[in-house]
């Protein structure tokens, strides 16, 4: 087979078993693989209206026909299961070396069901699969917890140094194992599958962490056209610079970026520009004070990450980001604007395995509710108001759910809503907003809102580009683009670097040197909008609502930024109109038929 | 002509891995490359596997790179009896790097966008 292994493993934790099943054809051909075949997979197993938190949740590490091929910055993997934080479907991406080593040792997918009776850990070996014990993992920080899988796996496989750091490592934090609504999946010493809980579903299973290593071989169907192609890519990349541009910088050329253009988060989003970060305008300047290194995920010539260091002794020598959306929600949003200090709770988060965007939205909101009086100083034990480095104290509150952390656990609506004024929370389906503030283009706010998962920022594309500022367009093209972006990341295609209109169209070109099947633009959007369909419809059935497709009040209502507000319902009813939904946001008939989702849709419409 | 390696532009991506598997086996196989990544957390060393010797080694011990200890056998570049890089996984037959291509055209040089690896005429 190409691409493809053509092999599931399933995981029942319950009766600690674990084996290994053939993957139906049409899996591979009408879902691709990694967040369509999770869709599909949890669609037809799981009833959408499950506690997240329970052992019924299947917990999906998925792979895509060109994870470990080589296809540039298209190695990553998908996670997904029912989200604990938004009560939607859930699919986080990425990056790190976990994707192609799964895919190396012989499987696509590795689902996980049950629940284990005590801490464990899950260690793949090629074919040899175990539930080991994790007692001696349980509490630890994430990149110790990984030290320590390394090591024992040094002793039992007698690895060496190369094989022990190509192996790929999943795993959570304290935040996931104290079930906090937002913790992440780490990965690789500090990359994450960041937004949607899915830590807390790992911690529910008593799951601390997965272990991959596969030293098997992916197939390619036409390999001499594939290794050409990709050299004619990294020609083309240096030519335009972009790969220059992305591997010097990364994503820290957006915070000049959006604060030049008065679109970053700042203060719980009262503000989209911030005085303190004009020095960090210049992107030249954050690389000379903080970066060690570049890295790039297995198969990424890009290396859009970071090593940086933090001079504080209390803190390790160097740490991974922080990337704009950390800088921006944990820095300008809470009021922090030392270069320092952001990379301290970044930091933090990572390690405690926390999101830094719906963290930094948490502790916004606390910062906020203190500052107008509705949250007493008393149930703090210190002061909070923006800006104040107690910040790093509650951060790990949060993570240990202790004291008025074991509320803010649950997620920013019933934290809000706590103290009185759950529109100080700014998320969206309990997720918080990312770096780009919505006011600034009405076409982000209509893709935070519309979003499968909550206000994601990797499942759409910044306005920047043709068309997408155009507001006779914009609809359409959020439609265009998140159906783009839900095959993308089926892949599993790296969303940095193929932004939809710049090398959207590449996902086709590889899929077909590598499988040998040849896939059109046309087949291929037909298949994403499927997807994105299947998942409204596992929404729906899970409880969501058109109610839930909204922006807080102060996005909708008070002009913070550029003197806008988003009219949210009317570009709703637009969009509604271009994806073939009825008013209420679900799908109809005639839409249904067209994507052969009939039977999926009963009992729904 | 030579590859010349400049190890602080590496990124560990390993496509030097990769394209040296699929070059040489028509697979995707990091575990068959005639190259190997070995990372740091304050750099990556590239290592070009070199010939296959059965002598005893009596160079052991730490090297220093950029003021950082590196084990000296990560450095060396000999596929021997005892290492386990190097090897082809399914046979244990060494693996050694044949300056590929016709005329010379070493395809790790190729793949490596980031130009830690060059090829120099000397
Ligand atoms: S662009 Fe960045 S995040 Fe994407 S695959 Fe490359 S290194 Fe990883
Ligand atoms: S391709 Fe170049 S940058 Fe990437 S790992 Fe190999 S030597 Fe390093
Ligand atoms: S020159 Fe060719 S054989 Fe040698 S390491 Fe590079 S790709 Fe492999």
């Amino acid at each position: 087979m190409f691409g493809w292994n053509g092999r599931i493993l399933r995981i029942d934790l319950t009766r600690g078993t674990n084996w290994v099943e053939e993957m139906p054809t049409y899996l591979m051909q009408e879902y691709i693989g990694g967040r369509g075949m999770c869709i599909r997979i949890l669609f037809d197993e799981i009833d959408p209206r499950i506690d997240p938190l329970s052992s019924e949740n299947k917990l999906i590490f998925a792979t895509g026909p060109l994870t470990g091929t080589g296809a540039p910055a298209a190695s990553r993997f998908i996670v997904s299961a029912k989200s604990p934080l938004s009560n939607c479907i859930a699919n986080p991406c990425c990056g790190g070396y976990f994707g192609a080593n799964l895919k190396y040792a012989g499987y696509d997918l590795l689902i996980v069901e049950g629940k284990s009776p005590g801490p464990a850990y899950i260690s793949i070996h090629n074919d040899r699969v175990e539930i080991r014990p994790a007692e001696h993992l349980w509490g630890k920080l994430a990149t110790e917890t990984e030290h320590a899988l390394r090591v024992d796996m040094r002793l039992r496989d007698d690895l060496d140094d190369w094989a022990l750091n190509t192996i790929g490592i999943a795993d959570i934090g304290p935040a996931g194992e104290n079930l906090v609504r937002f913790a992440c999946i780490m990965s690789d010493g500090g990359r994450a599958a960041g937004r949607s809980g899915l830590g807390a579903v790992m911690g529910s299973k008593n799951i601390k962490a997965v272990t991959a290593l596969g030293t098997g071989q992916v197939n390619i169907a036409d390999a001499e056209g594939f290794r050409k192609a990709v050299m004619g890519f990294y020609q083309e990349g240096r030519n335009n610079g972009e790969l220059i541009k992305r591997r010097m910088y990364g994503t820290w050329s957006l915070p000049g970026r959006a604060n030049k253009s008065k679109s970053q988060a700042s203060l719980n989003f009262k503000e989209g520009y911030s005085e303190a970060f004009v020095k960090y305008e210049d992107p030249e300047v954050i690389r000379k004070l903080i970066r060690v290194r570049d890295e790039g995920c297995f198969s990424c010539p890009f290396g859009c990450s970071k090593r940086s260091r933090i001079k504080d002794p209390e803190y390790p020598k160097t740490a991974k980001g922080p990337e704009h959306e950390s800088m921006a929600l944990l820095g300008s949003n809470c009021g922090l604007g030392d270069m320092e200090d952001i990379c301290r709770a970044n930091y933090l988060c990572n390690e405690l395995g926390m999101d830094t965007i719906t963290t930094g939205t948490m502790i916004s909101c606390a910062m906020e509710l203190y500052e107008e009086g509705y949250l007493p100083e008393k149930d703090l034990g210190y002061p909070l108001e923006f800006g104040n480095r107690n910040m790093f104290k509650l951060l790990k509150q949060i993570a240990h759910r202790e004291g008025i952390g074991d509320l803010m656990a649950e997620g920013g609506i019933a934290f809000a809503a706590k103290y009185g004024h759950p529109e100080l929370f700014m998320g969206i389906k309990g997720m918080g907003i990312p770096a780009w503030h919505p006011q600034a283009f009405d076409a982000l706010g209509l893709q935070y809102a519309t979003n499968n998962v909550g206000a994601n920022h990797t499942k759409s594309t910044l306005p920047f580009y043709e068309g997408r500022k155009d507001p006779a367009h914009f609809v359409e093209f959020t439609k265009k683009d998140q159906d783009y972006l839900a095959i993308a990341d089926s892949g599993v295609l790296c969303w940095i670097i193929y932004h939809g209109p710049l090398w959207g169209e590449k996902l086709s070109e590889w899929l077909t040197y590598i499988t040998g099947t040849t896939y059109t633009q046309e087949t291929l959007d037909r298949l994403g909008e499927r997807i994105w369909n299947l998942e409204r419809l596992f929404n729906l059935k899970a409880g969501i609502t058109c109610k839930d497709d909204t922006l807080p009040p102060r996005i909708t209502k008070e002009p913070r930024v550029k003197n806008r507000v988003v009219d949210i319902d009317r570009l709703l009813q637009e969009y509604y109109e271009w994806r073939g939904w009825d008013k209420k946001g679900v799908p109809n008939q005639e839409k249904l038929q067209e994507l052969g989702l009939e039977k999926e849709g009963a009992g729904v419409i | 002509m030579r590859i010349k390696i400049d190890y602080k532009k590496c990124i560990g991506c390993k496509q030097c891995e990769i394209v040296c598997s699929l070059a040489h086996t028509g697979t995707v196989n990091p575990w068959r490359s005639r190259i190997r990544i070995f990372i740091r957390e304050e750099f990556c060393l590239p290592v070009i596997a070199g010939p296959y010797t059965e002598a005893a080694c009596n160079s052991k011990g730490m090297v220093m790179v950029d003021g950082l200890e590196v084990d000296g056998c990560v450095v060396c570049r000999a596929s021997r009896p005892t290492k386990s890089v190097y090897k082809e996984p399914d046979t244990g037959i060494p693996l050694k790097c044949d300056f590929c291509g016709e005329p010379p055209d070493p395809q790790c040089v190729q793949w490596c966008a980031p130009e830690a690896l060059t090829l120099i005429e000397e």
